[in-house]
């Protein structure tokens, strides 16, 4: 089948947006499909987007015979089989309206456009013969703000079959940008009030050198050089293999996230419980309390306590770890499934 | 820095275009720069859909993009502070093949309304580019004769030269590259027919369309020469398109009035193979030098058929033909290095 992948981009931006479809890219030519990638740039200014999506209604691709559309606003480009895998609205203007995140006046111009572009929205969304978010979180801001139905179709990850389980180890590891808003800081704080010997591991690397160098301070400060190791970089796809096979669990505590988050997807793969936090959105999806990890408040406490049990329960440990792997076939994150629903 | 590539995209069809974005980014990435290319797709049928295609690019926003580098019409349109155009072409059924009768535009005025909002909006992209350059001696000409811009010729390195350190010669006279009506792998079959006996023929490559690939297999079988042609009609993997030239005889490519030099003869000339062409062959003209460095052949089959035959009547002056292409090749001093300082400018 032809199949064109569509969607918009900020050039020389790398990240979830683009696995999405890069990695159904590689699936989906593995199963013998003639693909196009078809990325678009596209910049959220108010006063830049109408004209940005007429761009999108002249683009003819007549000649797919399907289109499979993910990030705003490729959803707009006409097709006569257009399938959604919508992964987020223009936020500044739905969920992030009424919050500081939206970053524009609420004046009389930019409210215009915002019921112009839930319109638009509205018809584009409804030109598609089906409608898949990648989360619960998405799927439920459709239903709310464009009253539209949809269904949950869990991203995962390329080639899982390379995670596994090797033992369980005293260190407890993230693996995921180092931003303000994954929090860090937050397992360094914790790691303080623990009574076991749990050591921490953080990988990633930061967009800012500012949050770098507080989580270093932090760590000097609270004289826990001997027990985390901060790894600015991102780790190469097999070490991170290795580091989740003999670790004892994961942590990924974003604050309110849309999605799971792909470091979830590899905890579980590898048969790791995952430490979480009670307002970490679409984390919670995944995660449930005593099952496949833990789910605590989002406090150094909380979490303290919570990495001690990881460490001194060992057969639970084990035992959520192994639930981990479980919840994503239970949940169908899986390509074949992906493939099924989105080529029907 | 930050480099955007720009090209079109004819959604499942993959091309000589295609290949030099890519390589473009790769070789801006070894120079050190970060790359990425942007692929707009454009349908040139039906024709009344261009302008809308046009403004399509126009009404584009790029953010994070420190340097563009356009390479085809209406990619080229493009808007950014610092864009610098490769022109690979112009929409010739609006220029060129407009004048040869040979456009997709409809005839009347409604096919010169056409033509003059194409020309318009070149104006615009040519007018608002840092810098020009054209793929070829042919583009820099038509682009001064109908637009009446200046551009400097940088012509488009070998994409994998070590792929073609040539070799002995064979028994064969390749043809490789894309089958269609305006290559005319079809002259080549009929000249095969008036050709020696021992003159043989190997034409590989991918046809535009299974019409293309019909006639000439119907052609193999009417003038009966199955015995010494094969037909590999396909897209090849570059290994096998690398081994068929590097192993040849010499090089047929008769494409009609060819824009640039060809990557078929600049290949041919890289692998030391003698190349035999036509006087109308546009681009191709600046590598085959006639009885220098291979055959420029009238276009009818009989005189072609005779370039054949030279090619097997002394295999040692076919050979220095070969090494004089070759020269003449490396003396034009066309590789990545040299080509991205110049983009960049």
């Amino acid at each position: 089948m032809k199949i064109a992948l569509c969607s918009s981009y900020v050039p020389f931006i790398k990240g979830g947006a683009r696995n999405i479809v890069e990695w159904l890219e590689l699936m989906l030519q593995e199963q013998g499909h003639h693909v196009e990638r078809i990325y678009l740039p596209q910049v959220d200014t108010p006063d830049l987007l109408f004209q940005q999506m007429f761009a999108l209604r002249w683009i003819d691709l007549s000649m797919a015979d399907r289109i499979i559309c993910f990030r705003p606003q490729a959803h707009l480009i006409p097709h006569s089989h257009k399938i959604l895998w919508f992964i987020h609205h223009i936020r500044s203007f739905y969920d992030l309206w009424h919050t500081p995140y939206r970053g524009f006046q609420d004046d009389y111009k930019i409210s215009g456009f915002r019921d112009a572009l839930h319109h638009v929205d509205d018809v584009g969304l409804r030109e598609a013969k089906s409608i898949f978010t990648n989360s619960r979180v998405v799927a439920e801001r459709l239903k709310t703000y464009n009253r539209i139905e949809s269904e949950v179709l869990y991203p995962p990850i390329l080639h899982p079959e390379r995670f596994h389980s090797a033992g369980f180890n005293d260190e407890i590891v993230c693996i995921c940008r180092l931003e303000h808003h994954k929090r860090q800081h937050l397992l360094i704080e914790a790691l303080r009030s623990t009574k076991t010997p749990v050591n921490l591991s953080l990988f990633g690397v930061s967009s800012s050198s500012e949050y770098l160098h507080s989580l270093v301070d932090l760590i000097s400060e609270l004289g826990l050089a001997s027990r985390v190791r901060l790894d600015n970089q991102w780790i190469s796809e097999e070490e991170k293999v290795s580091r989740l096979s003999s670790c004892l669990a994961a942590a990924y505590l974003p604050v309110n996230e849309d999605s799971y988050g792909y470091p979830c997807l590899e905890a579980s793969h590898s048969a790791k419980p995952i430490l979480t936090t009670t307002d970490s959105g679409g984390v919670l999806e995944l995660v449930d309390d005593g099952v496949n990890g833990y789910v605590v408040e989002p406090t150094p406490l909380a979490l303290a306590d919570a990495m001690d049990r990881l460490y001194l329960d060992r057969a639970r440990t084990v035992a959520m770890g192994t639930q981990a792997s479980e919840k994503i076939s239970a949940m169908r994150i899986s390509w074949p499934h992906v493939m099924q629903r989105l080529l029907q | 820095m930050k480099v955007l590539v720009v090209n079109n995209m004819a959604p499942f069809v993959w091309g000589g275009a295609e290949e030099l974005a890519m390589h473009l980014q790769s070789n801006l990435i070894i120079s050190g720069h970060q790359a990425e290319i942007l692929r707009i797709p454009f349908q040139w049928e039906p024709s009344r859909r261009i302008p809308s295609q046009m403004l399509m690019v126009r009404a584009l926003e790029v953010a994070n993009v420190d340097h563009v580098i356009a390479l085809k019409f209406p990619a080229y349109l493009l808007r950014h502070p610092r864009k610098t155009l490769w022109l690979l072409h112009q929409y010739r059924q609006a220029y060129d093949l407009f004048d040869a009768g040979q456009t997709n535009l409809p005839t009347g005025s409604a096919g010169h309304e056409l033509q003059s909002v194409i020309r318009h909006g070149d104006l615009q992209a040519f007018s608002e580019s840092a810098k020009i350059y054209t793929n070829s001696e042919v583009t820099r000409k038509r682009l001064r004769k109908y637009n009446g811009f200046d551009s400097e010729v940088l012509l488009p390195p070998v994409n994998d030269p070590q792929l073609f350190p040539g070799g002995i010669a064979g028994d064969y006279i390749f043809a490789g590259g894309r089958v269609n009506g305006l290559k005319r792998q079809y002259l080549l079959l009929e000249a095969l027919a008036l050709a020696d006996q021992r003159v043989r023929l190997l034409i590989a490559g991918p046809p535009d369309s299974p019409e293309d690939a019909l006639r000439l297999q119907e052609l193999v079988e009417r003038l009966d020469l199955v015995d010494r042609v094969k037909l590999d009609l396909r897209f090849l993997p570059r290994a096998v398109y690398a081994s068929y030239l590097n192993q040849c005889a010499a090089v047929a490519y008769l494409p009609y009035d060819e824009d640039s030099l060809g990557y078929v003869a600049m290949e041919a000339a890289t692998a030391a193979k003698a190349l035999i062409t036509t006087a109308d062959s546009g681009g191709i003209l600046g590598l085959v030098k006639h009885q220098e460095t291979g055959w420029v052949a009238q276009v009818n089959p009989e005189d072609l058929a005779m370039a054949m035959n030279a090619v097997y009547t002394c295999s040692e002056q076919t050979s220095c033909y070969g090494q004089s292409a070759r020269i003449l090749w490396e003396s034009m001093n066309i590789n990545w290095p040299e080509t991205i300082n110049s983009l960049l400018q």
